[in-house]
This record gives structure tokens, sequence and C-alpha cells, in this order.
């Protein structure tokens, strides 16, 4: 046992250094970073000088100026608080809410519409120097943009703000208390307030509340799971047994828990600069990496930016070449930027995102980041802690031997279905020694709940066994009361076992019943028959033999094995009133009778498997990272299918071949468990060449470091990283994933802080219907960005026909803001309501660098294709209302000089009727309506057909996205708002456009859906053609 | 789109026509903006403002060529083709052939330039004329007339021809440029006579239709519709 501890130490001795070497090699570029990690390590080393342990109590008062038996004084105790601060982590750094505020007022297209608007206002002021009474035009389109900028920015803060608050009611814990000795009287204070030199009492259930150097204790026992992942109990007491300060049995640490017994002790270290606080700083040195929708979206922005800042600067080159006044130029270039960018897009996308989230949250998925949301979509990897979160984290009896024969026992999480044979009289007896032999006890007063649920008070392996047998005889309590307890020894780790003697409870039968449990090898020794089918025989060697084989093949599936034997002492020797004596053993313990084996595993959740299958369909490797023993890792990952029921690992292939490890031909291996030994002499080519070549892998026996470098050699496979854990060991790893979910009922508060995603029943499967959302909204949030991109032409071939062919302006930059900001915000938030086209679990998982977001297919299909057909469509009904007011289509061209000009007030047209400026200024308008209408009418299209990339929109079914009709209607209802509601009101361009021109663009509208209904088909028949390869995005 | 297409779009409107009602005006289809705007001759470059000296005739040489030019089609030579119609009625018609009106150009009296060649330029009394837009099927009700109005009377009066600056209803409706062959809109001229007595020849005129229920002039944001106003500067 403590040969195997030290190996742990050492390991993360040589994690940190592997750490150095690999940052030395990746070069400077983040020096301070480095520097900080290096002082981190150097931190942990110091502490690990710590030689508290070793120092005898008047040694230990002198240090710390305290005394063992008084405590601190409240005065001096004030003092160190002051001096070093209250007893507790510090809360990861939080931006401050102004930044946050600001970032989203200057995130995305932000900055690109600041600039439209000062240019907007530079406008106008140079055209009010020359004439005080310019028109006013330009002022609004400049506050009208950065209104805009400024309500999706608050929008987006707004939502932001939303999530991260749901993540603070849910981190908020309750204040822990600590028993103290202060001045001579013992007082229960926050542990808050707990200061170094402190003497604090724990007892069992409590959790550490500092690190303590233990001063006195009785049997106590503690939980180090959430530091080192180990799940069975460690006992603690005063002595030094070991140099090293984590292995040593008198220190116990920082939020670690103590299951029994109780002990005082002196707190040696408080808050940030105990070893668990070591850790979590470790996790907050650990950088921050974009999410891959962040880099999704910045990258579509760039684009949109990139096409708009050029063909705006290519339209204000040209514009001044066509001798446009300059002024006029600049208000061109800012229209086209504002035609190009889709102001309401980020918005959308971020209510898309928290629409999912909300989903998520619902199916016990709750993520604190927004952009979290899509990661585990494009996940590739899961680095998944055992226990707790494949397992059920509770000992839970698997397996039974006896009468020669192995048993198997009912591990789902009800447990109620033991359905193995009952009837041997050696059941009778074994059952008997489980319920007697045994000192947890359930919770008074939960006699309602079901066995499974209920609190006892023990430990993990005792309680399984309560609980076992409590599932199969009944009420455990009251036959503990028919066979009344006279004497018992507990189990310490020098005798490795337990035993107790009962008085029968048959009344007839005076004898005492010994019963006995513990390590196998151990109760046999004890041993000289055993019982079979009810019946003792003697225990000769062929039996021996079998207990060996079936011990081994327990052992092997990772169990944890417990023997039973029972002696009924005979009645002359002991009579009712004999004396027995638990310290001088005055009764036999040896020639018993051998009863079985019980084998007990912290069994996997029953969803597990199926969670894991899913992900195998779905491309994602789950990989194991543990704590824990390899045979029990390799036992759980067989079982939960994280290594499958054909595949061998090298060790395997070895043992079935009867050769040695090295002759193994590598590749033969599918699977591979790694221990944290094996990894630590491994260079990261290695561990790369591990990551590539083996689908199935277990890491076992890992140091919190050694999670962290795992997680880092998947990232370097270019993989999407998720990692699941809840201890703090487990919180670097969580920060350093693409993203780490902790679990939310067994987390600790360093891991959900860690985290960006919080799983909220601790299920695995949860991840997997997470991977599912995921997946949508990427893809939902294509059709998104597919559908908005596509009018951007429309509203851009105005301008650029403006200013080239002299038409009358089209429609105005503020109209198309009530297209990008009005009519489409709904539709396109309607489309993250989209149901998948097929099974989304059944495709690899999104090449992060490869299947962007926004791909050249996309752009060019939404762009030149529907968004040209969109364009051609509302140029129809723009000039149908110019034709049927007077000026038919050819008279249009280059007619903008005379049209624009204030001075003209009889404007002949076609039909000889004349027009002041007004007047065209009014049909101007009409004709923005128009083109609006027309967009609008052929977005309802464009809103249907993005329905499905590739199904057919009937395959798919018009009606079962409501959302969609919703987002129809809304259109339909803003835009009639907008002509007939807001017609009267100058600033905004709108006028009361006549019914009949609703109707124009409808035809187009049909064309669009044709269109790609056409592109979808031929998409469907032939899959890898060139017209697949173009036309799909 | 082919005429012939055009034309059955057209009808097919049409039917529209009966249920389709515009909120706006209170009209049917056709050209929204159902309302005469005004505008002047000589044709203002940029501001409605005339300059000119009486002295020096080539301060106001550009607008008598205007003027002129202007006036070419209401030559009598050039209307004898169109018909005389009946004065105060309306002349409404069925097709397929659709006349014109004749509009004496002597109906302008003084601002005829058949008499004076110079439009009162030369004697300081200055001609502009007043034109009512064409606008298809608009049907003036009343007895619409011009009338011009000097800002300060002080300064200068106004005379308008035909007297009263009366529009007669025989040049309407209008049929559009197609049908309406040789199609004349009524003129009315008004001329600014500076009085003899005041030393400022500045003056601001503005004129509007009047008469005419149908037919504003009150407009805020159209500074055109059935009124203009424009400025008239004599030098020295």
């Amino acid at each position: 046992m403590r040969q195997r501890k030290l190996e742990i130490y050492s390991v993360e001795h040589h994690a940190a250094t592997d750490i150095k070497k690999k940052e030395g090699r990746d070069g400077k570029k983040d020096n301070d970073l480095e520097l900080k990690r290096n002082q981190q390590k150097e931190e942990l080393k110091k502490e690990l000088d710590l030689d508290d342990h070793k120092l005898s109590n008047k040694e230990l008062e002198t240090k710390y100026g305290t005394d063992i038996i008084r405590g601190l004084s409240s005065t001096r105790a004030a003092e160190l608080l002051a001096q070093n601060g209250p007893n507790a982590l510090t809360p990861p750094k939080q931006t401050p809410e102004i930044i946050k505020f600001l970032k989203q007022m200057v995130g995305g297209f932000s900055i690109l519409l600041w600039v439209g608007a000062v240019l907007c206002w530079i406008a106008f002021g140079i055209q009010y120097v020359s004439n005080p009474s310019a028109s006013l035009d330009s002022v609004y389109l400049g506050t009208v943009l950065a209104v805009v900028v400024i309500l999706t920015g608050i929008f987006a803060y707004y939502q932001e703000a939303k999530s991260t608050n749901i993540m603070a009611s849910f981190c908020k814990m309750i204040p822990q208390q600590a028993v103290v000795i202060r001045d001579s009287e013992k007082k229960v204070i926050p542990a808050e307030q707990l200061v170094v030199g402190d003497i604090v009492e724990i007892k069992g259930g409590d959790q550490i509340p500092a690190d303590i150097r233990l001063l006195s204790a009785q049997g106590c026992k503690v939980d180090n799971s959430s530091l080192t992942g180990e799940s069975e109990p460690q006992s603690r007491s005063s002595e030094f047994t070991h140099e090293n300060p984590l292995e040593t049995k008198n220190i116990t640490f920082y939020s670690t828990t103590c299951l029994e017994g109780t002990a005082t002790g002196m707190v040696i270290n408080t808050g940030d600069r105990t070893i668990i606080g070591r850790i979590a700083s470790l996790a907050s040195g650990v950088g921050n990496e974009k999410t891959p929708i962040a880099i999704e979206i910045e990258h579509f922005v760039h684009i949109v930016a990139g096409v708009a800042v050029s063909v705006g600067i290519l339209f204000f080159i040209i514009a001044v070449c066509m001798k446009y006044h300059v002024l006029d130029a600049i208000i061109f270039l800012i229209a086209i930027i504002v035609a190009n960018v889709p102001e309401g897009l980020l918005a959308t996308v971020t209510v898309a995102l928290s629409l999912t989230a909300k989903r998520m949250a619902k199916k016990n998925c709750l993520v604190k980041n927004l952009e979290a949301v899509e990661t585990l979509g494009s996940t590739s990897i899961i680095c998944s802690d055992k226990t707790g979160t494949l397992t059920q984290n509770r000992m839970t009896v698997a397996h039974l031997w006896f009468d020669n024969q192995i048993f198997v026992a009912d591990t789902s999480e009800d447990n109620l279905n033991q359905g193995f044979d009952q009837s041997s009289g050696t059941w009778t007896s074994l059952s008997k020694i489980i319920a007697l032999c045994n000192r947890a006890e359930f919770k008074p007063g939960e006699e309602s709940v079901p066995i499974m649920k209920r609190v006892v008070v023990g430990d993990a392996s005792e309680t399984a066994l309560l609980k076992f047998s409590e599932v199969i005889l009944g009420d455990v309590m009251e036959i503990r009361k028919r066979n009344h307890k006279v004497v018992e020894i507990p189990f310490n780790s020098t005798n490795k076992f337990q035993l107790s003697i009962h008085q029968t409870e048959d009344p007839n039968d005076k004898r005492f019943l010994l019963v006995m449990k513990g390590a196998p090898e151990r109760i046999l020794e004890k041993c000289s028959t055993i019982m079979i089918n009810g019946k003792e025989q003697p225990l000769d060697k062929s039996m021996a033999q079998a207990f060996h084989t079936a011990y081994m093949e327990l052992g092997g599936l990772g169990e944890r094995v417990l023997g039973f034997c029972h002696f009924y002492l005979p009645a002359d020797e002991f009579p009712e009133t004999y004396s027995f004596d638990s310290e001088s053993m005055n009764f036999p313990t040896s020639n018993l009778c051998f009863v079985g084996l019980l084998s007990m595993i912290d069994p996997p959740r029953s969803t597990v498997p199926d969670a894991v299958t899913k992900c195998r369909s779905a491309g994602i490797k789950v990989i194991m990272v543990t704590g824990d023993h390899p045979i029990t890792a390799k036992a759980i990952a067989k079982s939960v299918g994280i290594i499958s029921a054909n595949s061998e690992t090298v060790e395997d292939i070895a043992k079935r071949c009867n050769i040695a490890v090295e002759q193994v031909n590598k590749r033969d291996a599918k699977a591979a468990v790694v221990t944290g030994m094996e990894l630590k002499d491994m260079s990261p080519e290695q561990l790369d060449e591990l990551l590539a070549n083996y689908p199935e892998i277990v890491f076992a026996r890992t140091s919190p470091q050694q999670k962290l470098i795992i997680v880092e050699g998947c990232q370097r496979q270019d993989a999407v990283v998720a990692v699941t854990g809840d201890g703090v060991n487990d919180s670097p790893a969580l920060k350093k994933a693409d993203i780490g979910g902790a679990m939310g009922i067994t987390g600790s508060d360093a891991a959900k802080n860690a985290a960006d995603m919080i799983l909220l029943d601790d299920n695995f499967s949860s991840i997997v219907t997470g991977v599912e959302e995921g997946r949508l909204i990427f893809d939902n949030l294509k059709k998104t960005i597919a559908y908005t991109l596509t009018k951007n032409i429309a509203e851009l071939c105005p301008f650029l026909i403006y200013i080239i062919l002299g038409l009358p302006l089209p429609i105005g930059t503020i109209t198309l803001l009530f297209i990008d900001l009005g009519t489409d915000i709904i539709p396109s938030i309607a489309l993250a309501y989209e149901k998948a086209e097929s099974d989304i679990m059944n495709r690899k998982p999104r090449h992060k660098k490869k299947d962007r977001l926004v791909n050249q297919q996309l752009a060019v299909y939404s762009y030149l294709h529907i968004g040209l057909m969109q364009a051609l469509g509302a140029f129809l009904v723009y000039f149908t209302v110019y034709a049927q007011q007077g000026f038919r289509p050819t008279s249009l061209f280059h007619l903008r000089i005379a049209w624009d000009s204030d001075h003209l007030n009889d404007l002949e047209d076609n039909y000889g009727q004349e027009w002041t400026s007004y007047q065209r200024q009014y049909l101007e308008w009409t004709g923005y309506t128009a083109f609006f209408v027309g967009i609008m009418v052929q977005q309802i299209a464009d809103l249907i057909i993005r329905k499905t990339r590739k199904n057919s929109i009937f395959k798919q079914g018009l009606f079962r996205n409501k959302v969609i009709w919703v987002g129809i209607a809304s259109q339909i209802i803003v835009a009639l708002l907008l002509s007939y509601g807001l017609g009267s009101i100058t600033a905004l361009n709108f006028t009361m456009l006549k019914a009949q021109y609703w109707f124009v663009a409808v035809p187009h509208a049909i064309l669009i859906w044709v269109y790609d209904e056409m592109r979808k088909l031929f998409i469907r028949l032939y899959p890898g053609s060139w017209w697949d390869k173009n036309m799909y995005y | 789109m082919t005429k012939k297409e055009k034309k059955s779009f057209n009808q097919s409107l049409a039917e529209w026509k009966r249920f389709i009602y515009n909120p706006t005006s209170g009209e049917f289809l056709g050209r929204t903006a159902k309302s005469w705007g005004l505008m002047v001759f000589p044709k203002p470059l940029s501001a409605l403002e005339y300059t000119f000296s009486a002295s020096d005739p080539s301060s106001y040489r550009g607008y008598i060529e205007d003027l002129r030019k202007f006036l070419k089609p209401y030559t009598l030579e050039e209307q004898k083709n169109l018909t005389v119609c009946p004065d105060g009625i309306l002349s409404e018609q069925k097709g397929p052939v659709y006349v014109a009106c004749q509009f004496p150009i002597f109906l302008l009296q003084a601002c005829s330039g058949m008499s004076d060649p110079d439009f009162g330029y030369s004697q300081g009394s200055p001609c502009v004329l007043v034109k009512m837009n064409r606008i298809i099927g608009l049907k003036p009700e009343g007895t619409p007339r011009i009338e011009c109005i000097p800002k300060d009377e002080n300064v200068a009066s106004i005379s308008t021809y035909p007297n009263n600056g009366i529009i007669d209803l025989k040049y309407f409706p209008y049929y559009g440029k197609k049908l309406h062959v040789g199609y004349l809109q009524p003129l009315v001229a008004a001329q600014v006579i500076f009085s003899a007595n005041s030393t400022k020849k500045e003056v601001t005129v503005e004129c509007k239709i009047d008469g005419s229920p149908n037919l504003k002039n009150q407009d805020d944001r159209d500074k055109f519709l059935g009124r203009v106003a424009f400025k008239i500067i004599a030098r020295a």
C-alpha cells in the first residue's frame, strides 16, 4: 500500500518536469505564463518540503505559537486572520462587468458599424458647414447604426449575464463550520475564519476545514478521492509514518472528508496555501482556449467584414472616379458596409445558443459558457474520469463464491433483482455472516426511502454489504438485535480482518456464533474446513485450489474481494456467562469454517454502456483517465465498452499466446491500459503515437498534471477534447480541455469553477445528449447563417447599381436595417428549432479545421445563387412600382442626377406626367418599401428551403417545426406594420404600399423553392459528384 | 415584358381598382401623388431667383430665350390642328382618338411675347409663367385659378393673365402622352410691376392654386404642391 502511494507521488514530480520540458520546446511566445507556472511548480515543491508531520507536539506549539490544550487566543487568531486572509480558496478572477459590456460593444461587426456611424456624422458635419440646411438623412443613419450596435451589445451582454447568473446561484454553497479550541474554550466558527495554529476537532462526516496535522485520532478515516481519485477510505492517526507529507498518516487535507472516527489537529495551512488551493491555482494558470464556435464565428465575421470593406472601398474608388462628390462616395461606402453586415446575426446566434443551452440544462447538462454549447458537438475525444462519472460511485456487491461456484449479483442502480440461487444452506450461513459481521448502520428515520438511497454510517464496503443484505434478508437491524453481539474486533490494517461474536437467535442453541470477514487469504489461513451445500467439509488441497482460482478470477475483474468464515463456539467451553475480551482474544481464531467469498465493485451506471456505444457510432473516442488501479480501471472500461469485448491489450495478447510482452506486435492490439508510471517515461511523441494508434485507451493511476498532459496530447491531434471529472485534482484538465464537464452532485467547487459545463446528474450519458444538441446547433447555425447571408446580395445590389447605372435608389440604408433587425430576426432564430435531417449521431465529429461553419459552398450558394435570384425578384417589384407610376425601367437608367435634383420640380415621366421633387422622393420611398417587401417575400421561401440542406422539405415536414411558421408570420406582420403603421414617419422612409405589390415577388419565391429542391435532389441522386461537392454546404 | 402582356396586366390591375383603396390619399389605383405641382418659367438654374437689369439686355437674354422656347408649342401655327373646346367644362373623352384643346397664346396678353418680345424684362416688369404639372386623369373641381401675391405689396404688384389667373376646365383631364397627342397644358403668366415710389426692387412672389376644393396648395413637405414661390431682383 505504502509502496504504491510512493509511486503516485514520484509520478507527480516527473509530470511537472515534463510540462516544463514541453514548454521550453514550445518557444518563448508565452514566457510570462511559463514563468507563472514554474513559480507554481516551485510552490508545489515547497509544500512538499513541509516538515510539520515530523515535528513533535512541543515543536509544533513553538512553531505556530499556539497551545495544544488551550488553543490560540482570540486576539492572536484575529491578528493572524488579518495577516493571512480568510481560509477560503480565492475564486477565479472575474472580468469586471464593464469590460464584459464594452467587449460586446466592440466585438464582431460592431467596430465596422461604429466606423460607419462616425463616418455618417462626419459627412453630415462637412455638409452642414457648407450648407446649413443639409438633409438630416446621414445623421439619422449614423444614429440608427449607433443604436443598433448598442442594442445588440446590450442584448448579447444580457444573454451572457443571464447564463452566468444561473451558474452563480448554482455554485453558492452553505458556509462550512468548524469546531475550534480558542481561549481554552470549544467554539463553533465559520471555517473561513480558521487560522494557522488553530486547534480543531473533526468527526465523521465533516469536511476537513484546512490542512491539518493530527495530534490525536480515534478510528479516523478520510476520503481523499477528490485529491487522489482513490475511492478507498484512508485511515489517519497522529503517528508520523512517512517522510512525504502527502503519504504520512498524521496530515489531512483541506476539502477532503472525514468518513468516520474523530480527531484533533492543528491547522498548518489555510486557504490558497493548502495543497488543494495550490492545485486549484494551477487550474487558473491554464489558459482559456477559444471555443470552436467562437473561432468559427470569428472566421465568418472576417469573411463578411472582408467582403464588406473591400466591396465598399472598391466602389468608393469607382464612385470617386465617376466624379461623384467625395461625401456622397463616403455615404455609398457606409451603405455598402451596412448592406453587407448582417447586423442581427450575432444576436441571433446568441439566442440560438442560449435556446440550446436551455434545452441541454433540461437534459441535465448545464452549460456555463454559451459558446461551449456547440463545443460539445464538435467533440472528438472524451477523456472521462471513472469514479462517479462512469460508475455509480458506491461499492456494490457484484459476485459471490460459495459451494465452489461463482454467483452474479445485480449491480444496477436499484439493485433489487438478486436472482442468484439462494436455496443452499451455505448461503444461509453466508448471509448471516454478512449481516452480523458489519458495523455499518442505516441512519434512523429513513425507513420509507428506497434501500439504495438511504444514508448509511460506515465505510464504503460495509455500506455495500449492509444494503446487499437488507435487500435480500429484510430488516438487518432486527436480525442484529435477535443475534445479540457480545464482542467485536473492528477491522484494522494489521489484522486485515473483522470479527464479532453473537448469541444466536435460536433460543434452543446456546452456542455463540463467531463471524469473521477480511482479506480472503487471511481468512483462508484461519480455516480448516469449508462449507459446501450447507455441510462442513475438510479444507483439502483441491478446495484451496478452487478458492484461489475464484479469488484470482474475481480479483481480475477489478473487484475488491472479501472472505467470510464462521465458527460455532462449543457451548461447554463457552457458556452463556462467558466473558469475552477483545484485547486478549480469549476465543479461538483458527480452525474456523470457510463459507464463501464476496466481491464488490463500484459498478458502472446502467446508462453508460449505451452512451459509450453512441459515442463510438458518433466517431467519438472515449478515453478513461482515472487515479484508480489499472485492473479496476480496465474492468470498468470493459464493462462499459470503452474497451470493447473483442479487443485486447498488448498484455492480453502476450498472455493468450504465452509470449513475452515485448514480442507482441503492437499493431495487433486495439486497446491499451497505460499507468501513470508508464506515462511519466513517455516523450510527447510517444504519447502522440499512443493516442493516434490505439482506439481504446485507459489511463490509470494518473496524477492531476498527467491528466493535463493527456488532454494536451489529444489536442495536439487536432481533436476537440471534452474532459469530465469531479475532483479538485481534475480541475487543471477541466480547464485545459476544450470543454470541461464537472459533476453537479459530487463535484468539488474547484472542478465546477474550472469547468464549462456541469452534469447535473453526474451521468456520463448526459454528455451524449449534449453532443447531440451541440451537433444539431452547429447544423442549424449553418442554416441560420445561410438564410441571413442570402439577402445581403439583394441588399447590396441596389447600391452598386445606383452608383454604376444611376437608377433612383432602390432601397435605403435605414430600410435594409429593418430587414436585418426586423423581419429576419425571428425566422433566423426559428431555424434553431429545426430537427436533425438524419441521425447526426451516426457521423464523424466535424474536423475543426476542415468543416467550417461558413464554407465556400455556403457563401457561393447563398450569395450567388439564391442571393442573386432574390436581388432579381426584388428589382422586379421595384421596376413594377416605377412602371406603374409612370417610369419605365429603361427610362430609369442614368436618371439619377435629374431625379435627385431638388430644383427640378417638373420631371416628366414616360406618360407625360410631371413630378415635383418631393413627389419623386415619395415614389422613391415607395420603391424602398416595394424592394423591402420583395426581399421579405423571397426570404419566406429562403426560410423554408433552409430547413434542410440535403433532404427534401417534404421529407423533413413543412409543419413539424412550428416556430418556422411563427417566423413567417412575424415577417409578414412586421412588414405590414412598417408599411401601414409607420408609413407616415418620414425618417423611416416607409410608405403605404398598395396591396398588389406585395404579390409581385411571389413567383420568384416559388422559383427559389423549386430551384433549391432541384439542388437537393441532385445532391441525393449523385453523392460525391461535382454537384454534391459544390452545392452542398 | 411585352406591350400586350403589360396591357393585360394593366387590365387585371384595373379590376383591383374597384376594391383596392389607397388609405393615404383616399384615392384609387394610379399615380399616388395625384396633386398638381406648380413650376415656373423661365426655368431657374438652382434657386428660384430671377436677377436682371432692365438696362442690360444680356442680363435677361437667357430668360427670354427660355420663355420663347417654352412657348413655341403654343404659337398659333403649332396649334392649328388642335380643337377649339367649349369653355368651362371638362373635356372628358372616351377615345380611341383623343383631341387636345387649343390654348391661344394671346390669353397671356402682355406676357404672350407677341406684343412685347422681351416679356416685360426691358421695362423692368418681368413676366414669369406658371405651369401646372401634367397628371393623368386629374379633374379639378370648382373654378381653379392661380393667385399670385407679392410678399410686400408696397414694393410690387402682380398682374396675372389670363385675367384672374383663371385655368379653364376644358384642358382636363389629361390622358397621357401617347393618347393625348398635342396636348397643351394651360398656363398662367404673372407680371411683376414694381411700384414707382419703391426704391427697393426686390420681391418674393408666391403663386398658388385656389378655387378648387380637390387641389391642395398647402403641404408641409412638398413646397411645390399647388404652389410655387420665386424671387425677382431688378437691379438698376
